[in-house]
């Protein structure tokens, strides 16, 4: 087993998941109930869906309100964990409030934004912000905190404007972990709109399963939730693997001279 | 052009005692000392660098540009090293021929770390002359060079200098042969907290280790 040497066999990455909706396919070949339909239904149900164009129209909503989302989070969550990261006194003042928003359920924000605002499009993408924020300020704080000082030193006597020291002395510095806050935020972000989907909209991907929850209509659920994580996994290999190499390729440069 | 009034202890500098010195145009000092006792908090100071040190303890800085080597490259990894350039002021083709000075010509486009730490710390020096520097301070600049390699840049700064009689340096060093090729003023700083025990003008290169070795020697040597 060479488990420390190189890479794995391109192979390996078609083991697992094959064999897993093999053994989901017997099974329900098996037990022929409706609650556990087959692969096949699956894919028959989404391609019904996608003919129809119901998917497309959920489907849509549903990544509006997570790009949306996503890009509200981002921006705010970066500002904090950057001015939290680098001023000492704000980081104390503001650090019992993180801790306080990390710890609230996605549920209770979803709820009292319902409450307080309505059932409508801008507080179901607050609450999603909301929820997201502080992950996003605390991953981006400890960037900044690990900001090298040499460098800090180099753009003062050089300097630097405010704009030029953000793009090209920070924003190298923290990719690492704005990438880390990206993956999991696009992970959890769109988890969320499902719920606040199924609690207070009538469109989206959430609202489908809530839909075809009432029916137990399980073809339906999975077909959805399986179209859904090819979309992000389509942003994955679309946009941020990319994103990755391109930003990376300094940290790998051919040696010119020994 | 340049006037030091550094009363360290009562600023709260724990390294730097009273340094008080003036810097004028064309000087070329060599700052000597034993090792840690604070030749690079005073270049640092100097520089505009120690938070605790008021600018007003350094007449002058405002008015100055300056270009400061540090003892590692301190260029951005991740921008080439005419991007490297351009950021500290140049325009691409300035950027280009500061380059060629150093002897980079051909590696404008690329990387810091595709360098070696001889020709990382030239393409530093051509940032530092990026700036049209005032003052220029350099930090050890022949550490961990091989003999050959230290001897080259040191021609180099030399040819710089002297192309620049207007500019002044600041340049930290353990060797006095640096200080004989390089300077035509000498600082030693020493004792606890730091102060300069020898600000002169150099005079015959022989006397510059001579005096060296005094100054090494003498424990608790006072003011001059």
């Amino acid at each position: 087993m060479n488990t420390f040497s190189g890479r794995p066999p391109a192979w390996s990455y078609w083991v697992v998941l094959p064999s897993f909706v093999l053994l989901w396919a017997l099974i329900a070949w098996w037990l022929k109930s409706p609650l556990l339909p087959t692969p096949l239904n699956v894919l028959d149900t989404l391609i019904r869906e996608s003919a129809s164009g119901e998917l497309w129209h959920h489907l849509g909503a549903t990544l509006g309100r997570v790009v949306v989302a996503f890009i509200l989070a981002m921006l705010l969550g970066t500002v904090i964990g950057l001015v939290m990261g680098r001023s000492r006194t704000t980081n104390a003042l503001f650090d019992p409030l993180l801790v306080l928003m990390l710890n609230l359920p996605a549920l209770v924000t979803i709820i009292l934004m319902y409450v307080w605002f309505g059932l409508v499009e801008v507080a179901a993408v607050m609450a999603v912000v909301i929820n997201k924020v502080p992950n996003v300020a605390v991953t981006v704080r400890e960037g900044a905190r690990s900001l090298d000082y040499r460098l800090e030193e180099m753009a003062t006597v050089y300097e630097f404007t405010r704009w030029q020291r953000f793009r090209d002395v920070w924003v190298p510095q923290l990719f690492p972990y704005l990438m880390a806050a990206t993956r999991g935020g696009l992970a959890l972000i769109w988890k969320i709109v499902l719920v606040v989907e199924l609690l207070g909209r009538s469109s989206g991907v959430g609202f489908q399963l809530h839909m075809a929850f009432q029916v137990f209509d399980v073809a339906a659920i999975l077909a959805y939730s399986l179209a859904f994580i090819a979309v992000v996994q389509l942003i994955e290999l679309a946009i941020l693997q990319p994103l990755e190499r391109r930003s990376s390729r300094w940290r790998q440069p051919e040696a010119a001279h020994a | 052009m340049l006037e030091l009034q550094i009363a360290g202890r009562s600023f709260g500098q724990p390294v730097l005692g009273e340094v008080f010195a003036t810097i004028e145009r064309g000087d070329r000092i060599c700052l000597l000392g034993p090792s840690g006792i604070g030749k690079t908090t005073l270049l640092n100071a100097i520089a505009g660098l120690d938070k605790t040190i008021p600018p007003k303890a350094i007449i002058g800085r405002d008015k100055l540009r300056v270009g400061y080597l540090f003892q590692e490259h301190r260029l951005l990894p991740w921008r080439t090293l005419n991007a490297n350039l351009q950021l500290a002021g140049a325009t691409t083709a300035e950027a280009d021929d500061h380059l060629a000075s150093v002897g980079l010509k051909d590696y404008s486009h690329y990387l810091p770390d595709q360098l070696s730490l001889g020709m990382a710390r030239r393409a530093a020096l051509a940032r530092c002359l990026a700036v049209k520097p005032d003052l220029l301070l350099l930090d050890e600049p022949f550490a961990s060079l091989d003999p050959v390699m230290a001897g080259e840049l040191k021609a180099l700064i030399a040819g710089i200098m002297d192309a620049h009689p207007r500019m002044a340096m600041i340049c930290v060093t353990h060797d006095g042969g640096d200080a004989e090729i390089l300077a035509n003023r000498l600082w030693y700083l020493d004792g606890r907290p730091a102060q300069l025990q020898w600000d002169d003008a150099v005079g015959e290169p022989r006397l510059i280790n001579e005096l060296l070795g005094k100054l090494r020697n003498s424990e608790g040597f006072d003011m001059v």
